[in-house]
């Protein structure tokens, strides 16, 4: 109960602060933009739209809400209060996802007109999602500022982006798919040419995996470096 | 006098400040990272898919032209925000610089940097040849740019993630120097009223005497209320 409370009340601040707003903006350029390519490039680039933007918006506000609740002092008494850290980030993360999936499916609804895996669409938008913004939540914790924040993210971008292009294909470029961010675009392009159900199925679970690994590892930066100021 | 103290003081304090160094060397790292990509990524894409990207070869020069002001801004503008949290600008309003001064001396470090990095990404880039008095005029036009993201962000922002709800915002406005691509006439006339069209619209026609004054009337009804506006 108390997550639902903390959710909605995440939703609540995020509309507040125009994100929802925005998105409604960047949604009609998008489209707008995708629906002037031709049929055959159209469905791909609706992909890696999806996966390069509403997919890691998480990364690019978390540090943001943290600077600020940190600056306001709602950190340090998260302590005193009966939500607990766990709770907490769950709520930050799962808000911040639901903007991402509302918004990679205005997008692609918008966009093309082909047929879709909308199962294997959604799963990947949220584990993209979610595995993003936790990397925030890493990040932020040793961060002073906005923009400190926003240079640290860059190593992350360069670290995570780059091994994507190894999905244009050449010897041994599948072993790529270690990194969850070639898998979650392996399978959000699966999502719209086609993935054998076996692949789509292995992938899934082992970002599903990750993701709890990251979470575990999020949850104990984000106690001792922030709310504990260690 | 004071100004210029108060210039030398700012350069040393980014210079000691690595990570104020590091965000004011990322053009840099863009200019060098595109390069790249002209370099490599485009001859294997066209040996893949056949397609050409250097047939935009004026628009790719745009948008790296245009990100540099982008960056730019948006780093004052945060620090700007960041001062405004720490009640850093109400404290200059009590010295002799003042606040106006404080602001000037912010911003005439953004222009100066933008101005200088229009020059470096056009000449390592060699995207597009355009005359050496527009690359100049364009400079001056970057330059303005960078002051009007910062103030835009600055002036709108009331805290750190409303600063980031904007800033995202802001990096669409870069959309309106492809507007001419997409022929659609109503999109095209929308942008005339944005700044960054004018960017690829001089580079492409810069025969044409008309767009410089036309761009310059533009980045100037943006820039004199950002200005004036009180916040």
């Amino acid at each position: 109960m108390r997550v639902v409370n903390a959710f909605f009340s995440d939703m609540l601040f995020m509309f507040k602060q125009g994100f929802f707003t925005v998105y409604v903006i960047v949604i009609g350029i998008y489209s707008v933009i995708l629906s002037f390519l031709p049929d055959d490039i159209a469905p791909m680039a609706t992909a890696l739209t999806v996966f390069s933007d509403p997919s890691v918006l998480g990364l690019f506000f978390i540090g943001g809400v943290i600077m600020l609740e940190k600056g306001q002092g709602v950190l340090y008494v998260l302590v005193t209060t009966p939500l607990r850290s766990r709770e907490y980030l769950l709520s930050k993360i799962l808000a911040l996802t639901v903007l991402a999936l509302l918004s990679s499916f205005a997008i692609a609804v918008m966009s093309t007109h082909v047929r879709v895996n909308w199962l294997l669409f959604a799963l990947s938008v949220a584990l993209t999602s979610s595995f993003f913004t936790m990397c925030g939540v890493i990040i932020s914790a040793s961060c002073r500022n906005v923009n400190e924040y926003m240079l640290r993210m860059v190593p992350y971008m360069i670290l995570f982006v780059l091994p994507c292009f190894s999905l244009l294909g050449f010897p041994f470029s599948w072993l790529f798919l270690a990194i969850p961010s070639v898998a979650a675009l392996k399978l959000l392009l699966g999502a719209y040419s086609g993935i054998s159900p076996m692949l789509a199925a292995s992938l899934l679970l082992y970002l599903a995996l990750l993701s709890y690994l990251l979470f575990r590892f999020t949850l104990r930066v984000f106690e001792r470096k922030i709310v504990f100021n260690d | 006098m004071v100004y210029l103290l108060h210039l030398r003081n700012d350069v040393r304090q980014i210079v000691r400040e690595p990570v104020m160094l590091i965000l004011l060397l990322a053009p840099l790292l863009i200019i060098a990272l595109f390069r790249a990509l002209i370099l490599f990524l485009v001859p294997f894409l066209e040996a893949k898919t056949g397609l050409d990207l250097l047939f935009w070869s004026p628009y790719i020069l745009s948008f790296v032209l245009l990100m540099i002001p982008g960056l730019l801004g948006i780093v004052t503008g945060f620090m700007l925000i960041d001062d405004r949290d720490g009640n850093i600008t109400e404290l200059y309003s009590v010295t002799p610089m003042g606040r106006r001064m404080y602001l000037v001396n912010r911003f005439s470090l953004t222009a100066i940097l933008s101005f200088v990095y229009t020059y470096i990404a056009y000449y390592v880039l060699q995207l597009f040849e355009v005359p050496f008095v527009t690359l100049f005029f364009l400079a001056l036009l970057l330059s303005s740019e960078s002051v009007i993201i910062a103030l835009l962000l600055f002036k709108g922002a009331d805290d750190k993630v409303k600063g980031l709800t904007y800033a995202k915002g802001l990096n669409f406005l870069s959309i309106f120097a492809f507007a001419d691509l997409f022929s659609l006439k109503w999109f095209s006339v929308i942008s005339y009223l944005f700044p960054s069209y004018w960017i690829s619209f001089i580079i492409i026609n810069s025969t044409m005497p008309l767009s410089y004054i036309a761009s310059l009337v533009v980045h100037l009804l943006w820039l004199v209320p950002l200005v004036r506006m009180k916040k």
